[in-house]
């Protein structure tokens, strides 16, 4: 019986290649991500699924799917270019941090250390993709009214969206001591938490034109390792050198 | 300054500020960054601007104390702990309102613990303080007679404060003053490096950031140098006037303000000309938002014929004039603020990504609608006021203006 469906789902061979890489040695992976412009479909499903995952607030957001107007009347296109933080391999926004609260892990994941950051901002102001966002304690139900019964009003909406814990970094957040991440500068990070228990990142599973390709970058069999190949391979702002992790595809 | 008079009213002034920013200092406590108008996208703001501000401030001392103690020009001796306190003031401002910005201010014992060497602002931090050590030291020595004097005599104000600063010493012979002066100008050699340092790294902290037009760049931090002694010298010029120290000396002050003025707006111009030039659609875009933009009026206005303009033509023509030159001086100073705030906004106000403002709406996720709110201006209110306070108070109760008298004497001894 062969192990690969004929016409299987992206997914499913991901899936796969994440299994793989997660019974390796830690310190031989390295994550990255392709992006498929040609199967973005501009929905911004990965947008919301980062959003719902991480229990970002107002204002705080990982990946969005930045469009683009192409070409002149009558021969427009739209082209739609998702970003998420783009896990430099020689990252701006580290270097510039007073107190070491970001770095880049062993497997090439740009990461912060929410009970370290003291929310100076400069990484938001060094990275050159703005893929940072501050948190600045914005909350979805500030100013509104509380309402009467336990399925609408602010009470009801606060425990079943804001109240939730993320599960950032393997920790839950917000952090009773010091409340981080309010304050703090966020980011993606690959969804490691999610990765640590063998799931791929809410963006990658959320992709309907399964445009995202998530994976080892040093693992032959896997998808990424293909993709990467490809001759429509390019790099956001490829030439400040700050050598993303993240590609996209033509 | 000596008058009653302006004292009071001053002292007035800067608590009546003080009252009124509490309100936004409050509300900065209670609610964080989220009382203020700050975003993602323009993530450094007024306050940044402001802190920008009071570092140019505290430049005055470390060009009178230079000239003084390491060039040896007698006539800037009077002012020297004036200058010195200027300083102390002026850098604990600045401590503060960035600690304002800052969204885990009580973490801030992780520059220590944590230091992140390859960030500019970790050296910032190391800098600043040895800048504070540098001038307390100084300005401690430079008032040490006059505190061991004004502790042994009756009826000196504060007397107590004399006698907590002396440290118990209760006779202060010559020898005692020509070490204390040996000392100062050791501590200006050692300013020297340390100054033209800690200006060049707050220049630093932006011109090494990749895709920002107008901060990145080797001229960022020589701008960072010119400009805080051109704010700091004007500063100290108008004080050297307010406090009736000597008005020849306003006079040459006058003319070492107007070399830096036109120095500045030199390297300005070459900022505008080269940015236009390399034709750059960013570079351009920043800069036709400080020149062309919703807050035009700030550049040409405030800062070109306020602030430079008519300072110019006062330094050029009217220079004779010790009320003329303190005159442009306070343009200078006044104005300064509108430099710094075009110096920090305009190149976070254009998207680094394309695109990137027609997607994922929120206010604080755009470059073009930061304005700072009421709780930015109230803070910085706070801080200013603050600043006037311990100044009014110090050159009241401490010897700084009377220290300075005879001062010239001592520079070579
Ligand atoms: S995309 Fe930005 S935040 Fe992410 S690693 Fe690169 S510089 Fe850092
Ligand atoms: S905001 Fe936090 S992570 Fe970013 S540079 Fe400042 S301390 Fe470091």
């Amino acid at each position: 019986m062969t192990r690969v469906l004929p016409l299987e789902d992206a997914l499913l061979r991901m899936q796969r290649d994440l299994k793989r890489a997660l019974a390796k040695d830690p310190r031989q992976i390295r994550w990255g991500m392709v992006i498929d412009l040609s199967r973005c479909i501009g929905c911004h499903a990965c947008t919301l699924g980062c959003v719902a995952e991480n229990k970002l607030p107002p204002g705080v957001v990982y990946r969005v799917v930045v469009e683009e107007e192409m070409g002149h009347y009558p021969m427009v296109r739209w082209r739609f270019v998702p970003r998420p933080c783009l896990h430099c391999q020689n990252p701006p926004c580290t270097k510039v941090c007073p107190v070491h609260a970001t770095y880049s892990d062993e497997q090439g994941v740009v990461r912060v250390d929410y009970n370290k950051c003291i929310g100076c901002r400069y990484c938001l102001v060094a990275c050159p993709y703005a893929a940072r966002t501050s948190d600045f304690g914005e909350r979805y139900t500030n100013d509104t009214p509380e309402l009467p019964g336990k399925l609408f009003g602010r009470r009801a909406a606060f425990a079943g969206y804001e109240q939730r814990l993320s599960a950032e970094y393997g920790r839950r957040w917000p952090d009773r001591n010091g409340g981080s991440p309010f304050g703090n500068a966020r980011k993606c990070h690959f969804c490691l938490h999610r990765l640590k228990v063998g799931m791929l990142p809410a963006c990658v599973t959320s992709c309907i034109g399964r445009a995202t390709i998530f994976g080892d970058r040093t693992d032959p069999e896997s998808l990424i390792f293909e993709a990467l190949g490809s001759p429509r391979l390019f790099r956001l702002k490829e030439e400040l050198g700050t050598q993303p992790a993240v590609y996209y595809l033509k | 300054m000596n008058d009653n008079r302006y004292y009071k009213i001053l002292v007035g002034l800067a608590v009546a500020g003080l009252i009124i920013g509490t309100w936004g200092v409050a509300n900065v406590i209670l609610y964080g960054k989220r009382a203020t108008a700050l975003g993602s996208y323009v993530p450094w703001g007024l306050w940044v601007a402001v802190y920008l501000f009071f570092l140019g401030l505290t430049a005055g001392a470390f060009l009178i104390t230079i000239l003084t103690y390491v060039f040896r020009v007698k006539i800037f001796a009077p002012i020297g702990p004036l200058s010195a306190f200027t300083v102390l003031v002026a850098i604990t401002c600045e401590v503060i309102i960035i600690s304002f910005d800052l969204g885990h201010f009580s973490r801030v014992w992780r520059f220590v613990v944590n230091p992140g060497w390859t960030s500019m602002i970790f050296w910032m931090g190391v800098f600043t303080n040895a800048m504070i050590i540098i001038y307390a030291l100084e300005l401690y020595f430079l008032l040490r007679r006059n505190l061991v004097e004004g502790a042994q005599r009756e009826g000196t104000p504060a007397r107590w404060l004399y006698r907590l600063l002396s440290f118990g010493k209760t006779e202060f012979t010559e020898a005692d003053h020509v070490a204390d002066h040996r000392r100062v100008r050791l501590l200006s050699i050692i300013s020297l490096p340390v100054g033209l340092i800690f200006y060049g790294i707050n220049g630093a902290i932006f011109a090494i950031l990749l895709n920002r037009p107008i901060w990145n760049g080797a001229l960022t931090p020589l701008l960072f140098i010119v400009t805080a002694l051109l704010s700091g010298g004007a500063l100290t010029t108008f004080l050297t006037y307010i406090f009736k120290i000597d008005d020849a000396l306003v006079h040459y002050l006058g003319h070492v303000i107007r070399f830096l003025l036109v120095v500045f707006l030199f390297l300005e111009a070459l900022q505008f000309f080269v940015g236009y030039k390399t034709g750059m659609v960013i570079n351009r875009a920043s800069l036709d938002i400080i020149a062309f933009g919703p807050y035009w009026w700030v550049f040409w206005v405030v800062h070109i014929l306020l602030g430079s303009a008519v300072p110019l033509y006062l330094l050029s023509f009217r220079h004779e004039s010790a009320h003329a030159v303190a005159a442009a001086c306070f343009l200078i100073i006044i104005t300064f603020i509108a430099v710094r705030l075009n110096f920090v906004i305009p190149d976070q106000a254009v998207y680094k990504l394309e695109g990137l403002e027609a997607t994922f709406y929120h206010w604080r996720l755009r470059t073009d609608q930061y304005f700072p709110n009421l709780n930015e201006w109230l803070v910085s209110l706070w801080v200013f006021s603050l600043g006037l306070l311990a100044f009014m108070l110090g050159s009241r109760y401490l010897p700084i203006v009377s220290a300075g008298k005879g001062e010239a004497h001592h520079v070579e001894a």
